[in-house]
């Protein structure tokens, strides 16, 4: 946006992941600007865990596979960090526990998610952050005005899932 | 047997007694055995004994697991960094064309319908093109935001916000490297090529760019660039030699603007290791490289680029050949190939893009036709048909040296007279005329007149001089045409303009005419719906009435007819989208001979003839 000035940007991460069948999950990192331009995108080849893996990790399995495994090794792999990364899978949210960019999870802010501590509304979403990392939502909210309310966060998510499933039907599909 | 023996049968009470003490029991003889049972035997201490025994400190298996980090593999995609340009000083809320300018806002959430009546938000999302096949390329196109959203980020000033249908025209352009736009005339292709060279520009996928257009229309294209994309610098090859070749081979010039003439001549005399390499190359009126073999043709094919886009609302005005030259031009068919209808139709649904106005501009003002059949005056009758007689005679004598030229200069010499008489100035249509633009001027309307003749324009003007004509043909200078434009849009007293088919077809915005009046028909009913339209187009605010002058029992009549015949041929090439406005063909040497009875008599009866191109012809006429 222009009256966001020159010096001031905010770069966003979109994180998705998604089951291929039989072969485990990916994940894609998608970066943009501020205005939702694509700047640089990310995704796995599928990562699947072993029944050992399976077993010890029990519930937290899906955490620790989508959140730590595949989150981290994206962000890893991104040259340009984001400021904030924005998912719509609670599993995520255990990213921010290996990381100290703030993670958080979209919804929709007509849905009936109460504001409260932990919670951020930005452009047309409401984000929630890790439990252990509310604060986050008091870092993030400095730099709330760059982006418009009008703005959708759960748009870019929807272009991550496309691209994760183009990468599959081109590559893994074979 | 001994005691102990005995006790132990009886504490196993399921031991089996040796039948030989039962029966020794039975003859009253007494066995020795413990009187009170066994609990002596538990006083008896236990022999215990010890020993020294190591441990063993080593167990043989012990299972373990280590939480390692599975390795995971990355597929990476860098999208190129876009040019970035000076924002627009924008001073004023009006453009030079008088329109209202409206900040487009950042779009609406997209939601799902609800019950307090918010409807969602139509998105165009840019898919990726059918022949890209590698994976990044195709998430380069996924990973776009939707353009409403992205055109919004831009904050484009615009005279109105997009269509839907223009968005994705925007973005199929966008996405192709091959494309020909073929929209109907005023459905704005001008628009959507320049907001998709816009975003090809900020999205670092073209650095370097060249439209091609008529030299008419250069004045047109630099002030929809300012309207649409003002922050983008343009510059027009113009000049003498030494410095159109400057500009055509300067590095760093975004957006080139040319003119097929200046294209045809340049680029030929530049050396090929000068030659310019372009991102993109487009035509506008592309139909002026229909004929393949033509110098134009070549040219246009011979510039190097990596995209190139066809602009035209007339794909085929003759013949389906006419596609082929614009689909080997994109490059989709080899050098001389000849595709069928059949691969003609096939190319067509993935390289054109073609909407009407019927099908996407459902809300716009109608266009109503209505066809004045009018009867000769006395005296262009009796020119008329002596001249009609007199000249199928001489057609006639002239045996087999007849050729499609002597019958093309009789029917010419027969449409200037249903114009008017040239002896009396007789003219119906001029009757006609005259009583309508008194009902036009009495209420303030303006209205556009098309002949086929500068002559004619001419004559009528002073006729007309209660409703202060101007003239716009090819006899007035390049420099004066955009003055005489502006003050027939600002002067309420200048209330018809009388423009020839070759100047005044193409690419002018004359929406605030609610009237148009085709004084005599051109050869091909596309170019007199390019004319038509330019009075009804995107921002009409009423219907458009259009009359055509047909004079009766005449040959207007007769090439209407078989203009109209064959209309619907070539239909099927373009699919659905036709409405038949624009479809048509011109009229070969058979039909121009068949007019009079005559039968061809060329060897070649089949070649196509006419008027010189539109856009040289009537003004020389």
């Amino acid at each position: 946006m222009s009256g966001a000035g020159k010096t001031e940007h905010l770069r966003l991460g979109f994180m998705e992941t998604m089951e291929v069948d039989g072969r485990g999950h990916i994940g894609g990192l998608l970066i943009t600007n501020q205005n939702g331009r694509p700047l640089e995108f990310q995704c796995t080849t599928p990562v699947k865990p072993n029944r050992t893996q399976e077993i010890l990790f029990g519930e937290s399995l899906r955490a620790w596979l989508l959140g730590e495994l595949i989150g981290s090794t994206l962000l890893d792999r991104v040259s340009i960090k984001p400021n904030i990364i924005i998912t719509s899978d609670p599993n995520l949210l255990e990213l921010r526990n290996h990381t100290s960019i703030p993670v958080a999870c979209a919804a929709d802010a007509k849905t009936r998610v109460a504001e409260q501590g932990g919670t951020l509304r930005l452009g047309g979403s409401i984000l929630r952050f890790h439990g252990s990392h509310e604060l986050d939502a008091q870092t993030l909210s400095k730099q709330k005005h760059l982006i418009p309310d009008s703005a959708d966060l759960a748009e870019p998510l929807e272009r991550v899932r496309e691209a994760l499933a183009e990468t599959v039907k081109t590559v893994f599909a074979r | 047997m001994s005691g102990l023996e005995s006790d132990n049968a009886a504490e196993n009470p399921g031991d089996v007694i040796d039948p030989a003490l039962i029966r020794e029991a039975k003859r009253g003889t007494r066995v020795d055995v413990a009187q009170t049972g066994f609990n002596p035997a538990l006083g008896r201490c236990p022999a215990i004994e010890t020993q020294t025994v190591s441990l063993n400190t080593v167990l043989d298996f012990v299972p373990s697991w280590t939480a390692r980090r599975i390795p995971v593999k990355c597929i990476g995609l860098t999208l190129p960094e876009g040019m970035e340009f000076l924002p627009p000083k924008v001073d004023t809320t009006k453009s030079s064309d008088g329109f209202e300018l409206k900040r487009i806002g950042p779009p609406k959430k997209v939601v799902e319908e609800t019950g307090d009546g918010e409807k969602p938000r139509k998105v165009t999302r840019i898919k990726p093109p059918s022949d890209a096949l590698s994976l990044q390329d195709r998430l380069f196109y996924l990973l776009q935001p939707p353009l409403e959203s992205w055109l919004a980020e831009q904050e484009l000033i615009m005279p109105f916000e997009p269509f839907g249908y223009q968005y994705e025209g925007i973005a199929w352009l966008f996405s192709s490297h091959s494309a020909l736009l073929a929209d109907e005339m005023g459905l704005g292709k001008t628009m959507q090529t320049i907001t998709a060279i816009r975003l090809l520009l900020r999205s670092g996928q073209a650095r370097r760019i060249v439209l091609i257009c008529p030299k008419p229309l250069i004045p047109n294209w630099q002030r929809e660039f300012k309207m649409w994309a003002e922050e983008l610098p343009v510059v027009t090859v113009e000049g003498n030699g030494p410095r159109r070749r400057m500009l055509w081979t300067m590095p760093g010039i975004p957006i080139l603007i040319a003119n097929y003439e200046s294209m045809a001549r340049d680029i030929a005399e530049i050396p090929e290791d000068e030659q310019p390499k372009f991102d993109l190359l487009v035509l506008d009126e592309a139909q002026r490289i229909k004929n393949r073999d033509s110098r134009t043709a070549e040219a246009a094919r011979s510039i190097k680029r990596r995209r190139s886009w066809a602009l035209t609302g007339t794909p085929i005005e003759n013949r389906p050949e006419e596609l082929a030259a614009l689909f080997e031009f994109m490059e989709v068919i080899p050098k001389a190939a000849n595709p069928d209808l059949r691969q003609l139709s096939k190319l067509a649904k993935q390289y054109i893009l073609r909407r009407t106005k019927d099908l996407v501009m459902k809300d716009m003002p109608p266009r109503i036709d209505r066809d004045a059949e009018l009867e000769l005056t006395d005296a262009q009758e009796l020119a008329y048909r002596t001249a009609e007689k007199e000249g199928i005679i001489q057609l006639n004598d002239m045996g087999d040296t007849i050729t499609v030229q002597h019958v093309f200069e009789l029917v010419l010499r027969l449409k200037q007279i249903t114009n008017f008489d040239p002896l009396t100035g007789e003219s119906a249509k001029l009757e006609r005329l005259m009583a309508d633009m008194e009902e036009i001027g009495a209420s303030g309307g303006k209205a556009i007149l098309f002949s086929q003749w500068t002559k004619t324009i001419d004559w009528l003007a002073p006729k007309l001089k209660e409703f202060n004509p101007l003239i716009y043909h090819g006899g007035v200078p390049t420099k004066k045409r955009e003055p005489i434009l502006a003050k027939f849009k600002e002067d309420p007293n200048a209330h018809i303009l009388l423009m020839s088919y070759g100047t005044g077809a193409v690419g002018l915005n004359l929406q605030f005419a609610g009237y148009v009046f085709l004084f005599d028909r051109w050869w091909n009913p596309a170019i007199e719906d390019q004319a038509i339209n330019r009075a009804h187009r995107i921002g009409v605010k009423n219907p458009v009435i259009v009359t055509r002058f047909i004079s009766k029992n005449t040959i207007e009549e007769r090439i209407d007819r078989v203009l109209s015949e064959k209309r619907a041929l070539f239909a099927a090439i373009l699919g659905d989208g036709n409405n038949n406005n624009d479809v048509s063909l011109g009229m070969n040497a058979t039909e121009i001979f068949g007019l009079f009875d005559l039968k061809a008599r060329h060897k070649n009866g089949s070649k196509s003839i006419g008027p010189k191109p539109v856009e040289q012809a009537t003004d020389a006429a």
